[in-house]
């Protein structure tokens, strides 16, 4: 068992020519092919102007740091604009890596149900139109 | 035998242990499509439109095939009908790539009348999103009488999804009738163990291995392509294993829906045996279980996975335990094991017992007559009898799945004048 701070950001489309994201970070203790506990869940918003990689980072970082637990953040692929490993890597301050086990991906479908959830409902309770 | 070269575009960007590792898999593919290798070019640059490699590159090409005589090119990067058109225009001769080239693997390997299906519905799904540009082509060098005006494009576009709704129908029709058989194996009392992992990981070796059989077992990639079930005891469990086929990195989804049927062998199982060649280096190890969990994903929902580590006769101990320390963190309950000389398989089956849908025990107190033996050799059959005495009346001591014990226990309440034999 280990842990990992799972990350997912929602809101990679414009409001008002600007992004409302919401960013979720996860620790949780996994196996393998199973989450075993979650540990703890941090989210925060942010209005941006523009969605570069190097956003994205600052975003994660931000998020991610809130976080008592130790832990490599993992995201999707897709997150990081399917940029190499190495690269995205490189750029962070902390450890990083893609999702690869079963209970990796587990736990960043969990964060993204909570993100998406949450913007939706800050979107709804906000009155922000999308 | 055919004569091949082998080309692949190297994105400079990619880690170059991956573009190795896919070469290597693009030459066993091919020595497993009946080819000879005859040469190879390798480029590292972006894509380009036409000819996927650049253009200098493909003139080399056409020279190489002159030279040496080949009679076919093989890309490793998947190619459009256009760039698959102007490459075969200048080198003069037929051009394939890797999608195309497992797909001829599995056309001359699929003997099933399921396996002849899917193997069709995949080669339509590859083709279709081509129809309209390989009509487009063919109408360059229209000549009178082929074809004419008209909007041809459309009709074999709608031809091909004809074709595809057509056998998607047929496949549905086999996959019920899988569906009825895996029901009533479970209510046989059987449980479902497959086994899964990536091409030429030994299953087809464990498989004989468990179930004492021999099945055909080549040095090859994808020698298994329909799944073949064998029954099995295990500690007084009945199972059923079966082995299917291989993964492979970055299969397009297209193949895989069109081997649906054949993977839900795998994704509907009891347990799922991950069967990994713990004899290669960690680093490949890591890529093939990722691309095993990826196949995984959203597909088995919470069915228990046991990682068997084959082939680890050919390392020490000291390297078994550097590769799990790598790549433990993908390998769930793993086990080593030797399918070629039988190391480890008693481990191994304990592990699939302790994986097994869980039994009950229980007891249940029978009447001493013609019915009563009857239920007691029911019992024998469906569940493991730990114990049995014959007194007034046959008390029996068994483990069984839920619904056994529920019948078992309506039995006992029965009264006399309801016991017939049926």
């Amino acid at each position: 068992m280990y842990s990992i701070i799972a990350v997912d950001i929602s809101g990679r489309h414009k409001i008002n020519d600007r992004y409302y994201m919401v960013c979720a970070a996860v620790s949780v203790s996994i196996t393998a092919d199973h989450i075993e506990k979650v540990n703890q869940i941090k989210i925060k918003t942010f209005w941006l102007d523009s969605v570069e990689l190097t956003d994205i980072i600052q975003v994660i970082e931000d998020t991610a740091k809130e976080i008592e637990f130790e832990g490599t953040i993992i995201t999707e692929h897709g997150e990081m604009y399917n940029q190499p490993e190495g690269v995205v890597a490189s750029m962070f301050s902390r450890d990083f890596k893609y999702q690869e086990s079963l209970g990796e991906r587990s736990s960043i479908e969990l964060a993204h149900h909570i993100s998406l959830c949450t913007r939706n409902l800050l979107l709804n309770e906000l009155g922000i139109d999308s | 035998m055919k004569r091949a070269i082998l080309v692949q575009r190297n994105d400079s960007m990619i880690d170059e242990s991956k573009n190795i590792r896919q070469f290597i898999e693009l030459q066993d593919l091919t020595r497993s499509a009946n080819y000879e290798v005859v040469g190879d070019v390798v480029q590292t640059r972006g894509p380009d439109r036409k000819y996927q490699v650049g253009r200098g590159k493909v003139e080399e090409l056409a020279l190489m095939v002159k030279e040496l005589g080949a009679d076919g090119i093989i890309f490793s990067n998947p190619l459009s009908t256009t760039q698959i058109y102007n490459i075969s225009e200048t080198c003069r001769c037929e051009v394939i790539d890797k999608f195309q080239l497992i797909l001829e693997i599995f056309a001359e390997r699929a003997t099933t009348k399921r396996a002849k299906l899917q193997v069709e519905l995949a080669k339509l799904q590859y083709e279709l999103p081509k129809a309209k540009a390989i009509v487009s082509l063919l109408k360059k060098e229209e000549r009178p009488g082929f074809m004419g005006l008209g909007s041809y494009e459309d009709s074999y576009e709608q031809d091909i999804k004809s074709r595809i709704n057509r056998i998607r129908k047929e496949l549905a029709s086999v996959q019920k009738d899988n569906e009825s058989l895996r029901v009533k194996r479970h209510e046989r009392g059987f449980s479902i163990v497959a086994l899964a992992g990536y091409t030429s990981a030994g299953k087809s070796t464990l498989f004989n291995a468990l179930v004492d059989e021999n099945e055909h077992v080549d040095d090859m990639l994808f020698t298994t392509l329909s799944p073949i079930t064998r029954a099995l005891n295990i500690r007084g469990r009945r199972v059923l294993l079966t082995d299917t086929v291989g993964f492979i990195e970055d299969l397009p989804h297209w193949m895989v829906d069109a081997f649906r049927s054949t993977l839900n062998e795998i994704f509907l199982a009891d347990v799922i045996l991950l069967v990994v060649d713990a004899s290669e280096s960690p680093d490949i190890m890591r890529q093939k279980l990722v691309t095993s969990h990826d196949t995984f994903w959203e597909q088995i929902e919470g069915v228990p996975i046991v990682t068997v580590l084959n082939k680890v006769d050919r390392i020490t101990d000291d390297e078994l335990e550097e590769r799990l320390e790598s790549v433990g963190y993908l390998t769930p309950n793993p086990v080593a094991v030797s399918a070629i000389n039988g190391l480890g398989l008693d481990e191994l089956k304990m592990e699939i017992y302790n994986q097994l849908p869980k039994w009950k025990r229980d007891t249940v107190s029978l009447p001493m007559s013609k019915y009563g033996m009857s239920i007691v050799s029911w019992l024998f059959d469906e569940s493991i009898v730990h114990n049995i005495s014959y007194k007034d009346r046959i008390i029996v001591d068994f483990e069984a799945r839920d619904e056994i014990i529920k019948k078992a226990k309506g039995i006992e309440l029965k009264p006399e004048s309801e016991h017939t034999l049926t």
